[in-house]
């Protein structure tokens, strides 16, 4: 048995597999196919202050190797979550509350609400689908360093992770500007934005006309962005895009991330995650590795 | 609802652009009329939504229709012996209660085959009057399981076959002799929509099963919603995909 626990922002962490945000509800559903305690930690579906109804239909589409969703942050509220899902899932698991505002004042209040009832915090500022807010405050480095502030100043107790968005100049510099902001951690990368036409009927196949596109054809783009910011920031780091087995999550951790989301996988296999937890295992057994923490950053440039 | 490995027994083609798959699970699985599997295509990261035709024990048989890429890579990929995934049952399904006796069913397209799901549950306890509508007399597939109802009208857009019209249609016609306690329908939203505003004003209770796009299929990611009559939304794939006609927008 490898020792698969993982130690972020000192909270320890039995494996470093975490569904992601927005693929996995509040886990309540996947908790009928598996038991979700096994999970290293859970990534809700992202919250806001008030209730919010999303997107119109379709709000999904598939191109090769990939999807694309524009949901829209569709959610009952921080209230409702506290309410009925909290309790349970912190009895299951590690809970990491996704969080979303409209501007500055909306995400130091829905931080303070959380501050100290989950294990931490991961703040959407990259969220394409939003269009006040959301991508207007991840993409611009000054921008990433205030919102990152303001959330930072509303807690007191639990660890804050900034998810950056992967559709900007320059990723490693918002990292550092999130650094700078006062974030615990990291979390990359958020979805790239895409178009896909139904040429049928000459109009793209989104209501929303673009969405975020994930999957496995986008991994090797964030593992080189995960490489990058890792060797940019002294944060913990925790990558996802694209992974669809135990192999492709040791690659995230060779480039630097103390952990993995898995998130498009799930829709494919809703056992994926288990599965990876398994095949971790096996392949550090397999490759003499006690501990698999001993593999975050050992990805050796070539000269 | 489970995720498992199923063996794929037979998957052939019963009418134009429609298959049926008939696969084995590993043990039997307890499935309601309406409710669906998600389907594993080899190389699509969705799997596709698909309505329970027929669940036999461990024999599961669905039927769709060439719609896309995926779909017919799940005709040409998946032949007998191999290995497909699949995660099932999922959503609501149909009910009838008790003093439901007699049941009309209103199918078009490919929500004829749930529509067979429900003939097959309920052709014992009920007097179950189908109503099928079909493009023409090439798109009529199953019609031996259609009949194990009490009476079945096809109705065809050409009058190739049965009657010549829509299955709503046809049902209108009909209402009045039959006095149904409730009428099940699935098709195309046009077809529901017809339904919905032919059967108002009756005291009579009309359930639909809705189709949308779907990601996870088990009421997780929010994809699938549709507009509840009195706001808010609900998800097709968890909180459907049956619902009573009136509580949903069509």
């Amino acid at each position: 048995m490898t020792d698969l626990r993982v130690n972020l922002c000192g909270v320890e962490l039995k494996n470093p597999v975490i569904p992601a945000s927005g693929t996995f509800g509040f886990g309540r559903e996947f908790d009928e196919i598996y038991d979700i305690s096994l999970l290293g930690a859970v990534a809700t579906k992202g919250l806001t202050l008030e209730p919010r109804l999303g997107n119109p239909v379709p709000r999904i589409a598939e191109s090769r190797g990939v999807i694309l969703n524009a949901v829209g942050l569709q959610n009952p509220g921080v209230e409702h979550f506290l309410e009925h899902d909290l309790a349970w899932l912190r009895s299951k698991t590690r809970v990491i509350a996704n969080v979303a505002g409209r501007d500055m004042e909306d995400y130091a209040g829905i931080c303070a609400r959380l501050d100290g009832l989950v294990d931490f915090l991961e703040l959407n500022i990259s969220c394409p689908n939003v269009k006040c807010g959301g991508m207007a405050l991840g993409v611009k480095p000054e921008n990433v360093e205030n919102v990152t502030r303001i959330a930072k100043a509303a807690l007191k107790a639990t660890p804050l992770i900034v998810k950056l968005s992967p559709n900007v100049e320059n990723i490693a510099e918002n990292a550092r500007a999130a650094e700078a902001g006062g974030a615990d951690c990291l979390s990359l990368v958020n979805t790239f934005t895409g178009m896909a036409i139904d040429i049928e009927k000459r109009r793209p196949v989104l209501a929303n006309n673009t969405g975020g596109v994930s999957g496995a054809g986008i991994k090797p783009i964030a593992v080189r962005m995960v490489y990058e910011v890792a060797h940019a920031v002294r944060l913990p780091v925790v990558g996802m895009g694209g992974i669809v087995c135990a192999e492709d999550a040791i690659e995230f951790l060779m480039a630097g991330a103390t952990a993995v989301q898995v998130g498009t996988q799930n829709f494919t296999d809703a056992l994926a995650c288990p599965k990876i937890i398994e095949g971790l295992d096996k392949w550090c057994a397999s490759h003499g590795v006690a501990r698999i923490s001993e593999l975050v950053g050992v990805a050796q440039m070539n000269g | 609802m489970r995720e498992l490995t199923a063996t794929v027994l037979e998957n052939k083609q019963i009418a134009e652009e429609i298959y049926s798959l008939t696969f084995a699970c590993e043990e039997p699985v307890k499935v309601r009329a309406g409710q669906f599997a998600m389907v594993g295509v080899d190389g699509f990261p969705l799997r596709r939504p698909i309505a329970v035709c027929k669940a036999e024990g461990e024999r599961i048989t669905l039927c769709y229709r060439l719609k896309g890429e995926g779909t017919r890579r799940l005709a040409s990929r998946y032949s007998r012996g191999e290995k497909i995934s699949v995660l099932l049952p999922l959503g609501n399904g149909f009910s009838v209660t008790e003093e439901q006796k007699r049941v009309a069913v209103v199918g078009g397209g490919v929500g004829i085959f749930p529509l067979i799901a429900a003939i097959r549950e309920y052709a014992e306890s009920k007097e179950i009057y189908a109503y099928m509508g079909f493009r023409g007399k090439e798109a009529i597939c199953m019609q031996y399981e259609m009949q194990r109802g009490k009476e079945l009208v096809i109705a065809t857009d050409d009058g190739s076959v049965g009657y010549r019209g829509t299955a709503v249609q046809a049902f209108m016609e009909d209402i009045d002799r039959v006095k149904p306690h409730v009428v099940l329908a699935c098709g195309p939203t046009p077809m529901l929509r017809a339904l919905k505003s032919a059967t108002a004003g009756r005291d009579l209770p009309v359930y639909v099963s809705l189709e949308e796009r779907m990601g996870c299929g088990v009421g997780a990611c929010l994809v699938c919603v549709c507009d509840l009559r009195g706001g808010g939304h609900a998800r097709v794939c968890k909180d459907g995909p049956v619902f009573g006609i009136g509580e949903v927008e069509l």
